[in-house]
């Protein structure tokens, strides 16, 4: 089974059709001017599977009748038909020029002819009419070759991640490798084909074996013959076989993908030929937009800057663009070398990263899929080698383990407004399945699994506790549903005894449908959802008292006396990666909003914020991060600020207005909605408003001023950014004291809400 | 011959596959179904705000049995179908004129 093989096998073809072809020559009693059989396609190439046709193309100069040229290929054809099967077509170079212009199949299959028998000047003539034809009409051919491609992807799946997948037709298969070479030779951009070189031999094994065990010339691997195909190519068992075969075809697709993207560039900029020095923006440190990917500044130590990579993919995965070979390779030469690994844990924004990348939904898929690919991903997350094309013979999956897992997580980025903890949702869900792979428990092995990485990743030890929950019960809600009296109360305590609070069962609840969700219509159903949701309502209800909003700040003594005081007073602390900044002021309406558009408008990203009102002054604690290029900022510039806002605050909403518009020139993903919650605490006499909603610049400002204008009084507010998802938490009263009444509380949900969209 | 169809909770399925078993039932349907009889489905305060369950998710269950054998039958599944409370199910008959087995083309009884 190796390449050597399928070309001896080409080369006995070859001598066999030599032979006939001398002898209908002789019969025909013509000489070989003007007469040649040639090879197209695989066989063209030299590389014969022993189910392959003969793809032969016979070539004349209309020297013939109509009849001495039928008899003549008859001559030549007939002895073969007993032995193989041949795929042959006849024609002139003038028919073969036409046949290539109208039908993308033969022009492909002449990029490969090759001389078999006769006159040598004319295959040569039919080859570079051929190579000169693809690559003068690149330009229409290369998108006629696209769609062609992805029709056949639409009809024969993905080979990496179908059970049973078609070797040569599916995405990922041989179909698209010879597709890959032909774009090389149109030589409309450069194509890397040594990255796909040990793809290419490993699927033609895989073929040329099925062929053989099978006796059929079919490409599809059945599970029938997969335990036969895996035992003669020396593999334990058909799953690694699978594995490996998954694993070719995600670089090929990889690979063909990323040339598409390529050449879609150089069409919009008109083939790159009188191309101005392409526009860049900085969208992050030491990252660029240019040409739409997101590139790594060259000149960057990943040494001094180890969240680089991290943050390169999570920029991009929220803008929706992909990031450039040079910078993949860039990223994975350091991490090679050793340099820019990450430290155990990992620091708060290297985190936030990895939570901004999982939750940026079908976007992310493309970007892991890459870091797959590059094997950067396993420099962050070695656990992930282990679940890489991990198959899973399981009749209610589709996709191996790891994807599955990818999938999963593009399922719960819709349903982070669903949950307290998106970033708990998201992490979970991208390792849900970590302990799959295994003849133990995949549910306990996982839990087990999950805590040292979760340790690492640098979550505090109760949201470890947290994430081991929900792996290790992550099939508890559909199993119960399914199986178990909902009307019967020891059902609802079995679900009690292990789920401890209302923010855990949010979590999982919104787990259990992106799993269901990503697992496929065999496994999940709106009738599933129901039971789930009629579950966890029942859960709900025998939880009822416990809390998921954030509760108030406490007051420090030594803010107490400053507050008392009654002066402005702005601290400034340099942290890593940014600033904690603590102001106390004088209390006045809309000062949350006038201090979040100062933070914003002096080029500062909010993570989190403390406010809290006493008396007559307000406390306030922020955490943030500058953008790239941002100025410095002292505490007495900031202090300056806050001042000239509360005289006159207009020329921070024109700012806001001018950042904004700056902002929209950038691409951005589909998200969704914001959800805004109203609850009445009665602990605290005040009204609670929860906004849920996509990170995105001057947020806060945009709902400081909504509670503002409703004319409610802030009394504090809790704010958090958790990877690119932020949670807002506001205590409100009317001006003369005492919570909203219920319409005063939607009037202020609908004014948020529109503010928002 | 008669084909009996049961509507159950879907928890019961279990219960009712092994009872069937037990008694030599050795083929089924089972789809998922939703729907409501007496039971009407239920109204729950969740958060102040009231709603009503309109359909309840059932489990619709259907087994081809001879005549002879059909009482029988429908007697196993309510017997492991039972709870007791509303909301059980329903279990009923209907007569069938004629049976294929399509591999071999048996006919009638034989094809059950």
């Amino acid at each position: 089974m190796s390449t050597r093989e399928r070309r001896e096998r080409s080369n006995e073809s070859d001598r066999f059709l030599l032979s006939l072809f001398n002898v209908a020559l002789e019969k025909a009693g013509k000489n070989n001017k003007g007469l040649a059989v040639a090879a197209v396609g695989g066989y063209g190439r030299g590389e014969l599977s022993p189910g392959s046709d003969l793809d032969i193309v016979i070539l004349h100069q209309g020297q013939f009748s109509q009849n001495a040229l039928s008899e003549f290929v008859n001559n030549l054809l007939y002895p073969l038909w007993d032995s193989k099967s041949v795929d042959h077509s006849v024609r002139t170079r003038t028919e073969t020029r036409d046949a290539a212009e109208s039908d993308l199949k033969v022009a492909l299959g002449l990029l490969d002819i090759r001389l078999i028998a006769g006159d040598a000047d004319l295959v040569v003539s039919v080859q570079s009419d051929s190579l000169d034809s693809w690559r003068k009409h690149a330009r229409n051919r290369l998108p006629e070759l696209k769609k062609s491609l992805e029709q056949r992807h639409e009809r024969a799946g993905e080979l990496a991640y179908l059970l049973e997948p078609d070797v040569k037709e599916a995405r990922g298969g041989l179909r698209d490798i010879n597709a890959l070479r032909a774009i090389s030779v149109s030589g409309a951009t450069t194509v890397p084909l040594e990255r796909i070189s040990w793809a290419e031999s490993k699927l033609n094994d895989v073929r040329e074996t099925l062929h053989q065990t099978s006796g059929r010339n079919k490409d599809r691997l059945l599970f029938q013959e997969q335990d036969a195909v895996a035992l003669e190519l020396g593999y334990v068992d058909a799953d690694v076989l699978m594995s490996d075969v998954a694993q070719a075809a995600r670089s090929v697709d990889y690979l063909l993908e990323f040339i598409w993207h390529q050449l879609d560039q150089k069409v919009k900029d008109g083939f790159g030929r009188f191309l101005r020095k392409p526009r860049t923006d900085i969208v992050a440190k030491n990252l660029n937009v240019s040409q739409k990917e997101i590139v790594i500044n060259p000149l960057t130590d990943l040494q001094s800057d180890p969240m680089l990579g991290l943050r390169a993919a999570a920029t991009a995965a929220q803008l929706g663009l992909p990031i450039s070979l040079e910078s993949y390779s860039l990223l994975s030469a350091s991490l090679n070398e050793g340099k820019g690994l990450l430290p155990n844990p990992w620091p708060r924004e290297a985190r936030e990263h990895l939570i901004s990348l999982i939750g940026a939904g079908e976007s992310m898929v493309s970007i892991f899929e890459a870091l797959d690919q590059e094997e950067i991903i396993f420099h962050w997350i070695p656990e992930w080698r282990a679940l890489r094309s991990l198959p899973q013979r399981n009749a209610l999956h589709r996709h191996t383990v790891d994807r599955h897992m990818v999938e999963t997580a593009v399922h719960a980025a819709s349903l982070t407004r669903k949950v307290h903890r998106p970033d708990l949702l998201l992490f979970a869900a991208l390792f849900h399945d970590i302990g799959k792979g295994d003849v133990e428990d995949h549910s306990i092995r996982g839990e087990r699994l999950i805590e040292p990485l979760a340790r690492r990743i640098g979550f505090p030890s109760e949201d470890v506790e947290v994430i081991k929950t929900l792996v290790k019960h992550h099939l508890l809600l559909s199993a119960t549903a399914t199986r178990r009296d909902l009307d019967d109360p020891a059902t609802i305590q079995s679900i009690l005894a292990v789920i401890p609070d209302l923010t855990t069962l949010e979590l999982l609840h919104a787990l259990s449908i992106a799993d269901g969700e990503a697992t496929g219509s065999a496994g999940w159903s709106d009738w599933k959802a129901t039971l789930v949701s009629d579950l966890v309502k029942r859960v709900k209800k025998a939880m009822s008292g416990s809390n998921v909003f954030a509760a108030q700040p406490e007051i420090t003594p030594e803010q107490l006396k400053v507050a008392e005081s009654g002066v402005l007073q702005v601290n400034l602390e340099q942290r890593e990666n940014g600033y904690s900044i603590e102001i106390i002021s004088p209390d006045k309406p809309g000062l949350l909003s006038l201090v979040a558009g100062v933070i914003n408008t002096s080029r500062l990203d909010v993570r989190s914020a403390r406010t809290k009102t006493h008396g007559a002054s307000a406390v306030m604690k922020w955490i943030v991060t500058p953008e790239p290029h941002a100025p410095a900022v002292t505490a007495q510039n900031l202090r300056n600020e806050i001042e000239k806002a509360f005289n006159d605050a207009s020329h921070i909403e024109d700012r806001l207005i001018a950042r904004a518009q700056a902002y929209a020139s950038i691409p951005s993903i589909p998200v969704p909605d914001p959800i805004v919650e109203i609850f009445n605490d009665g602990a605290t006499d005040a009204t609670i408003i929860e906004v849920r909603s996509h990170d995105r610049p001057g947020l806060l400002f945009r709902i400081g001023a909504g509670i503002t204008q409703s004319k409610v009084d802030i009394r504090s507010a809790i704010v958090t950014t958790l990877g690119a998802e932020a949670i807002d938490t506001l205590y409100v009263t009317e001006l003369t004291g005492g919570p909203l009444s219920d319409e005063r509380a939607n009037e202020v949900a609908s004014r948020l809400l529109q503010l928002l969209k | 011959m008669k084909l009996i169809t049961a509507i159950l909770k879907p928890f019961k399925l279990e219960d009712v596959k092994n009872a069937l078993q037990a008694h030599g039932v050795t083929g089924m349907t089972v789809s998922e179904a939703s729907g409501f009889g007496r039971q009407k489905g239920h109204t729950e305060v969740y958060r102040g705000a009231e709603y009503t369950v309109d359909l309840v998710p059932k489990v619709r269950l259907e087994v081809l049995a001879d005549d002879a054998d059909a009482a029988a039958v429908v007697d196993v599944i309510v017997k492991a179908a039972s709870t007791g409370s509303i909301g059980d199910g329903k279990v009923w008959t209907t007569p069938v004129d004629q049976v294929v087995r399509v591999r071999t083309g048996e006919r009638g009884p034989d094809a059950i």
